[in-house]
């Protein structure tokens, strides 16, 4: 009886100090649970299953590992056209990073005429989208004009290696496309300077540094959250680039007749998994970076 | 004592010569560098560089969308069509069926963008004040769901949407917009718990004094309190919704289609003979109507950025997402 009691009355305060809180919480855990948890197991069911469409609906059947292991010993496209990408991102996301920067950089002086330029380099984040975007492309609207004129091909060739200049070079081709995905990147930039408080500046000027070191020994420093926050956010943006040939793949997958869906999930999960082992590398960089500098300071 | 005179009005001279070129020297680069004109103009140009490149395929889309077919094969022409043609427009609107697809579109990015304001509000604010048991985990899935790319649950979801029946209507998207799951969701709860964490907490605790219950704190004083970071996060999630292209070909392909997919069908539309794969094979008979087609989508946008560029803009900065 007492026992039962305590327990109501556990529950009564459980209930008067969390149920608010779990109140406001609660359309996004119906949400988390059925647009998120159930989809997200199920897909990872049907990654080890072959899985059908019947009369009735779907057919599994269960193959362990074998979607996996098909994905990179059967299939001669999904390998190479991951490893491209991750080629292509690799170069991409510093890429994007640090044009956003140089802009951001720019537009954080002060001179007449700012908004009006702040407006222009956000202008890509409202019409970028995807088929769009693709359509341009298709046009060859996104290259750089001087690409065609000084022949670039050869020189990249010799820096980087024959194998690798193909990414470049297709990187290049299309390289406003992808700078326009810097909008919100310049946004976050400008932002983060604002955090710096100006009457560092102002003592370091007093002691005789010029704006070149300010850059370096200030704005750069205290930059970095700014620019991991960036990378990730690039990096997140980028996992559905409209002219990704990873996701193509995975969806031409989705409708064929001997691979169908299970195989699908399977190859999205790989993919999944490369991306994610990409942040955790950004993520535990930069925070080394960042308990360096607080251990020596 | 004249040849002493001359000697200090030359010095005079001199003085005052000296402190006008440092003057102009001043105006020319500055005190810092950074205030100088030339330094100024310097940034001009290279803005106006970068801006120019960054514009260019908007541009083309502009002058390729006024072009006659023999404008177009013309390699003469470049950017100012010899006549402008309004056909390609005409086109656009009758294969895109402009005027239902339209509202198509604004209905679902309207709707779905006011559920997100309200709903990941009401997430953001629970997490930055109200008591929650295990807060950081319920932080971990939020941001776990920014991470989990759509490709990997778009086939379950796909199936769910069929069971219940709602495919090709628009709750495909307005139901889990209510539920928190709406485009890019996580990333808005955490704009507003951002925000509501940056307030001072003394209002809340005079509210609390004067009897309210949470719920009238929330909807009576909050709320309206976070008038600046609720528009960012209607704007952005408008914006979102209008563009979004991968979820639709998926759940909206047989009706209440937006424009994005109405692109994507249109090279069958105006070609019925060209069938198959057709997205690889530039056809320089549609390109500008495909063009025209590409602009009349992106004009609405475009035109409320015009109007809301300030909120867009210092939106982020307000909201103070960043710290």
């Amino acid at each position: 009886m007492q026992a039962k009691e305590r327990v109501r009355a556990k529950r009564l305060y459980i209930m008067g100090r969390y149920g608010t809180g779990l109140l406001f919480m609660l359309p996004w855990i119906i949400g988390f649970a059925t647009f998120v948890l159930i989809p997200v197991s199920w897909s990872l069911f049907m990654a080890f299953n072959k899985v059908q469409v019947a009369a009735g609906g779907l057919k599994y059947e269960w193959i362990g590992m074998r979607n996996f292991r098909d994905a990179f010993l059967k299939d001669n496209v999904f390998p190479i056209e991951l490893i491209t990408y991750f080629q292509e991102m690799l170069l991409m996301v510093p890429i994007i990073v640090i044009f956003a920067l140089l802009i951001a950089l720019m537009l954080n002086q002060k001179f007449p005429g700012r908004f009006i330029y702040r407006a222009l380099f956000f202008l890509p984040v409202i019409f970028a989208t995807g088929q769009v975007l693709s359509e341009l492309f298709l046009q060859g609207a996104g290259d750089i004009p001087f690409l065609d004129q000084y022949n670039l091909q050869p020189m990249v060739e010799e820096y980087v290696g024959k194998q690798f200049s193909e990414t470049v070079m297709a990187v290049l081709g299309r390289a406003v496309l992808i700078l326009w995905y810097s909008g919100v990147q310049i946004l976050i930039f400008i932002a983060g300077f604002q955090t710096i408080s100006p009457t560092i500046y102002e003592a370091v000027r007093i002691d005789g540094a010029s704006p070149w070191d300010s850059f370096w020994k200030i704005t750069l420093p205290a930059c970095i959250p700014f620019i991991s926050l960036n990378m990730l956010y690039t990096i997140i943006d980028l996992f559905t680039f409209p002219l990704n040939p990873v996701l193509k793949h995975i969806r031409d997958n989705m409708f064929k007749v001997d691979t169908g869906y299970g195989y699908a999930s399977a190859l999205a999960w790989v993919y999944f998994a490369f991306i994610f082992a990409l942040i955790a590398i950004v993520l535990w960089l930069f925070n080394r970076s960042l308990n360096k500098r607080r251990v020596r300071s | 004592m004249n040849a002493r005179l001359e000697k200090i009005s030359r010095i005079a001279k001199a003085g005052l010569w000296g402190r006008r070129t440092q003057k102009a020297k001043m105006l020319i680069l500055g005190r810092s560098l950074s205030d100088g004109l030339l330094f100024k103009l310097a940034i001009y140009l290279l803005l106006s560089i970068v801006a120019y490149l960054y514009l260019q395929p908007i541009l083309y889309m502009v002058s390729t969308m006024f072009k006659t077919l023999s404008d177009l094969l013309d390699p003469t022409v470049k950017w100012i069509p010899r006549e402008i043609t309004w056909e390609n427009v005409s086109k656009a609107i009758n294969g895109l069926q402009y005027p239902q697809a339209l509202r198509n579109t604004a209905i679902i990015a309207l709707s779905c963008s006011i559920a997100q304001v309200l709903v990941c509000a009401m997430t953001g604010y629970a997490l930055a004040r109200l008591a929650l048991p295990f807060k950081g985990l319920f932080m971990a899935l939020i941001i776990l769901t920014f991470l989990i790319p759509p490709q990997i649950i778009i086939i379950p979801l796909y199936v769910i949407f069929s069971k219940l029946g709602l495919l090709n209507t628009i709750f495909v998207f307005l139901i889990p917009a209510i539920f928190g799951q709406g485009l890019k969701g996580a990333l808005f709860i955490l704009i507003f718990m951002q925000f509501f964490k940056s307030q001072p907490p003394s209002l809340e605790e005079a509210a609390k004094l004067d009897g309210a219950s949470t719920s009238r704190l929330f909807f009576g004083i909050m709320l309206p309190l976070a008038r600046s970071a609720c528009l960012v996060v209607f704007l952005f999630s408008f914006i979102w919704y209008w563009n979004m292209y991968y979820e639709p070909s998926m759940f909206l392909a047989k009706g209440f289609t937006p424009l994005s997919i109405r692109l994507n069908m249109l090279e069958e539309v105006l070609n019925p003979t060209l069938l198959g794969n057709t997205r690889t094979i530039i056809n320089p008979v549609t390109e500008s109507t495909k063009m025209a087609a590409a602009f009349l989508i992106i004009a609405p946008p475009i035109l409320i950025f015009m109007f809301l560029q300030r909120w867009f803009v210092s939106g982020i900065e307000r909201t103070g997402i960043v710290e």
